[in-house]
């Protein structure tokens, strides 16, 4: 009697997550892998099948070929940045003071504003005719091309980025402080280490968890760019600063290709959860080495 | 398993459009139309005010894209089953075709502009208000004098013997823009000369006769060396469209090609100059003016699955026919009907005369009705011409305007 | 580097964080052609209220209900994410089967999905479900996304809460369901904090999912949609651009001004405990 209540209980309780889950989540999933078997264009009759043609368009597809890249580029230097700032800042503005207070304010704000509202507010900022170069050529200046050239454009998409995310890190750096040994700290300064020797060698071992989790959150977050994309450089120019994300959306609905975009799906999905899995691996075994 | 099969299999999106319910014996009309600088959403709804008010029993509703534009959003609403009952600026296409309402039935079609030439395989589906001309050059006739340009040029070489004496003198020769614009203001340019020498330009990339990038190639190489030699603004790529008419507008540039629709943007932005128009150059040894490029202005389709078919046809009639309607839309948007008479800028007069004298109207770009590229042409088209500016030869743009089109057919 | 120069550092960095932000608001004030002539100044001939005023206007989008449209939408989710994900986590915490091992492991997936990737198929199943371009429907999907970190940490809380507490209560004759809301939910009232920061963040802000599964036919705009509509067509006229972004995001702003020493501390508890 008492096990079959206790079953009943245990299954309202998980179920209805479960469920759901299963509805809005795995479901759709499978769909993707289904329709990226298909040429279906998203709304006539019913999609008929064309085995792995999706694929191997993949493989040449020069737009792709070039999101691709800028979608790379954007994880890994935006990664770099995000960590090397968030780590960085956070040593600074540890410990409680009303000061350290409000830099972690001022470094945490831009994640309450959306990527959408960085990315207008950036590029009417940077923009050909925005803040920035209205002030130079109203004094004689030639235009800078934040965003007009597409190398300027990349590095201004990740500087947006990083600029927008990195508070983030800060916050969770600072987590992974507090759990520091702060003798272990002491005593390293008693024997008279330096500040860079009390870092690298109590300091770094000790966030080796939260390394890990901040570089897989960044690199999860990055390769999905989308919000900013539409935002900031609208793609442009010419093309050049279309993420994975983007491209998916574009091919699905602007080019009314659904089969073709879910595959891309497909593949970002895999990517993603690779890349995570392979940091995850790395790290974990650089961090048994250091406790060796 | 089953889940995915009936979300595909279904495509019935017509019973679920019905669940829009009329409330009250009124029956709400869903119309996605086009935001611009010119039809702003308060137009639109001013627009259809009075529609509404002949009309008590039905209540129009103006939907704005959510998406990039109209396009991508009648798409994803396709896609939701959800899709409006009304869609402006979109022609008819093979893909779009199933979901459309064939209007071929309907006596108000004849005659309306373009209608004939936007059908597709024999069946109107797309009905417009009027006709936008596309392949002209507006230029800023203080810039002209002073460069001592007495008559606006004829052919591409006297169009670019302009461009360097208008530089000497100052002034930017050719204004362009990023967004859509770079392409658009290519297409336009060339589109007679490209008549001329390909008169079938559309069927012949169709069936594979002609490559779209190969047969633009001296076009491409001569917008390379406009960009070379400083007459387009090498940073034009981060200027947005709207951004594109006020930098005309401040008077340092000279020309601006644009559709007819530039002339109400004109209307409104007063300019401290004269801005006058001319036909898009030919080759030397075509004749001018060429065939010139035309659109039809604020088409509209009706939706197959309209839950509220006689309220939209009754609408789209209204719109595309009612003498106060139509004005209005003409005259907002800069565009032309004949028979429809209201009061013409200078400009627009001027527009009207290189409408009544071309030889010849012609699909431009993606095209409509028989002439069609694979969808989305245009903007692949303006993502490979923007590559100009980047570094890309004129050549490797051809080839992967080639390969697009090739990856689409 | 000595604690001088690490303010003088500071107060550098945090003058370049702000900027933008001081740009968005002395312009949100100003006429177009001071704004061009002098985007750094603050207004010249003396602050004007009409271009706030005529953003506050606008036909396309709504400000007001694109704030109450977005707060339903935060609340509905946080509740339902916390009735979700709370009572399932603590199972799998508790529970030494394989299969709620699986279940974990099932949900961890989850966080490695990116949402675009998702609302493409999910508006064949909601258009299935009936709840295409529905508040509910889009309710759900925002939930379901916040369901694997939010189970992903409540199960690592959970964890930390000795089980004799719940044996105890079970002991008392408690069922499994009201020992967990009686006994531990209280307990977890940290990390549950932490969820619905970042699930109200991540909500609010979010602009794929709305834009899509909302659509144009819905009628409802949220802030994001609500500036997308309102702001792309005219990216260039300022006196849109800058009130506009300035009314999107001065609420949840002012909010984490005000909030901004609980948010913070709140997010770093999360995540040493998670």
């Amino acid at each position: 009697m008492r096990s079959t209540r206790a079953g009943v209980a245990t299954a309202i309780m998980v179920l209805p997550a479960t469920v759901l889950y299963a509805v809005m989540l795995v479901v759709p999933v499978g769909l993707a892998l289904y329709l990226s078997l298909t040429d279906w264009d998203g709304f006539s009759a019913s999609p008929s099948l064309v085995g792995a043609a999706n694929y191997a368009d993949l493989l040449v597809d020069p737009d792709l070929r070039r999101s691709a890249i800028v979608t790379l580029l954007v994880a890994a230097v935006g990664t770099a940045g995000l960590n090397l700032l968030g780590l960085g800042f956070a040593l600074l503005v540890n410990g409680a003071s009303r000061a350290n207070s409000f830099f972690r304010m001022v470094l945490f704000y831009p994640h309450v504003l959306s990527a959408l509202v960085v990315g207008f507010l950036w590029s009417a900022i940077l923009g050909t005719t925005g803040a920035v170069n209205s002030f130079i050529t109203t004094r004689g200046g030639e235009v800078l091309p934040f965003l007009s050239d597409p190398t300027w454009a990349t590095i201004t998409m990740i500087a947006v980025l990083v600029w927008a995310g990195f508070g983030v890190n800060v916050v969770l750096y600072l987590a992974g402080l507090q759990a520091v040994p702060a003798a272990l700290v002491e005593a390293a300064e008693i024997d008279g280490a330096t500040r860079w020797q009390v870092f690298r060698n109590v300091t770094l071992p000790a966030l080796g968890p939260s390394v890990t989790v901040n570089i897989v959150l960044s690199l999860v977050t990055l390769l999905k760019t989308y919000d900013l994309v539409v935002s900031l450089t609208a793609g442009g120019p010419a093309g050049q600063t279309q993420t994975v994300a983007y491209l998916i959306l574009w091919n699905s609905f602007h080019d009314a290709r659904l089969g073709f975009g879910s595959a891309q799906s497909v593949v970002l999905m895999i990517v993603t959860a690779a890349l995570a899995f392979v940091v995850t691996r790395l790290r974990r075994r650089g961090e048994m080495a250091v406790h060796q | 398993m089953t889940l995915v099969l009936t979300a595909c299999g279904g495509g019935g999106f017509a019973d679920e459009a019905a669940t829009q319910a009329d409330e009250g014996g009124v029956t709400e009309v869903r119309v996605l139309v086009n935001i611009t600088p010119n039809l702003t959403q308060t137009y639109w709804d001013g627009l259809v005010k009075t529609f509404e008010d002949a009309n008590p029993g039905i209540d129009v509703k103006i939907e704005a894209p959510t998406g990039k534009g109209v396009a991508d959003t009648l798409q994803q609403q396709l896609a939701a089953g959800n899709p409006p009952d009304v869609v402006e600026t979109l022609m008819v296409d093979k893909t779009m075709a199933p979901q459309m309402l064939d209007l071929t039935g309907q006596p108000w079609v004849k005659g309306t502009p373009l209608v004939e030439e936007g059908s597709l395989g024999g069946k109107v589906y797309t009905v417009g208000v009027g006709e936008q001309a596309q392949s002209l050059v507006f230029y800023n006739k203080a810039a002209f004098e002073k460069a001592g340009i007495s008559k606006p040029p004829t052919t591409y070489d006297e169009l670019s013997e302009a461009m360097a004496k208008l530089k000497d003198s100052g002034y930017l020769p050719l204004r362009t823009a990023g967004d859509f614009v770079t392409g658009l203001q290519l297409l336009q340019l060339s589109g007679p000369a490209r008549a001329v020498s390909h008169p079938q330009w559309h069927q012949d990339i169709g069936a594979g006769r002609l490559k779209a990038g190969e047969s633009m190639l001296p076009h491409l190489e001569r917008y390379k060396t406009w960009i070379d030699k400083g007459y387009v603004d090498k940073n034009a790529l981060g200027v947005k469209y709207a951004d594109g008419e006020t930098g005309f507008f401040s008077g340092k540039s000279a020309m601006y090609v644009m559709g007819s629709w530039f002339t109400a943007s004109v209307a409104k932005a007063e300019p401290d100059f004269e801005v006058g128009v001319f036909p898009a150059p030919v080759e030397k040894g075509q004749s001018y003016p060429g065939p010139q490029g035309a659109t039809m202005a604020a088409p509209y389709m009706v939706l197959k699955g309209t839950a509220h078919k006689d309220a939209a046809l009754k609408l789209v009639q209204w719109l595309v026919t009612d003498k106060a309607a139509v004005t209005s839309q003409l005259q907002q948007d800069g565009n032309f009907r004949s028979g429809y008479e209201r009061k013409f800028t200078p400009l627009e007069a001027e527009v009207q005369k290189i409408l009544d004298e071309a030889p010849s109207r012609v699909a431009q770009g993606e095209g409509y009705g028989e002439n069609t590229l694979p969808r989305g042409f245009n903007s692949a088209w303006n993502t490979e011409v923007q590559g100009l500016y980047v570094g890309k030869s004129p050549r490797e743009v051809a080839t992967a305007v080639d390969r697009w089109v090739d990856g689409r057919s | 580097m000595n604690r001088y120069a690490r303010l003088v550092f500071l107060s550098v960095s945090a003058l370049f964080m702000l900027v933008p932000l001081y740009v968005l608001v002395v312009n949100a004030f100003k006429p177009q052609q001071d704004i061009l002539a002098n985007p750094f100044g603050l207004p010249v001939e003396g602050l004007t209220l009409d271009f706030l005023a005529q953003a506050l206007d606008n036909p396309q989008f709504n400000i007001f209900r694109g704030y109450a449209v977005t707060l339903l939408f935060v609340v509905a989710v946080n509740v339902l994410s916390v009735v979700l994900a709370g009572p399932a986590s603590f199972v799998i915490a508790r529970s030494p089967r394989r299969r709620y091992r699986l279940l974990m492991l099932a949900f961890l997936a989850g966080t490695f999905i990116p949402s675009q990737v998702l609302v493409i198929p999910v508006v064949y199943v909601l258009k299935t479900l009936g709840l295409m371009g529905t508040i509910q429907g889009f309710v759900l999907f925002e939930t379901v996304l916040t369901l694997p970190f939010s189970i992903f940490l409540y199960a690592g809380y959970i964890s930390t809460i000795p089980s004799t507490l719940d044996q105890a209560a079970a002991m008392d004759g408690a069922g499994r369901l009201r020992t967990f809301w009686q006994i531990v939910f209280p307990l977890m009232r940290p990390v549950v904090a932490t969820m619905i920061i970042l699930n109200t963040f991540s909500v609010w802000n979010d602009f794929v999912n709305p834009q899509i599964i909302l659509g144009p036919g819905s009628g409802l705009y949220t802030v994001t949609t609500g500036v997308y509509a309102a702001v792309s067509q005219y990216s260039t006229d300022y006196t849109v651009v800058f009130p506009t972004l300035l009314l999107a995001i001065a609420p949840l702003l002012i909010f984490f001004v005000f909030m901004q020493r609980h948010i913070i501390s709140g997010l770093t508890a999360g995540a040493t405990k998670g």
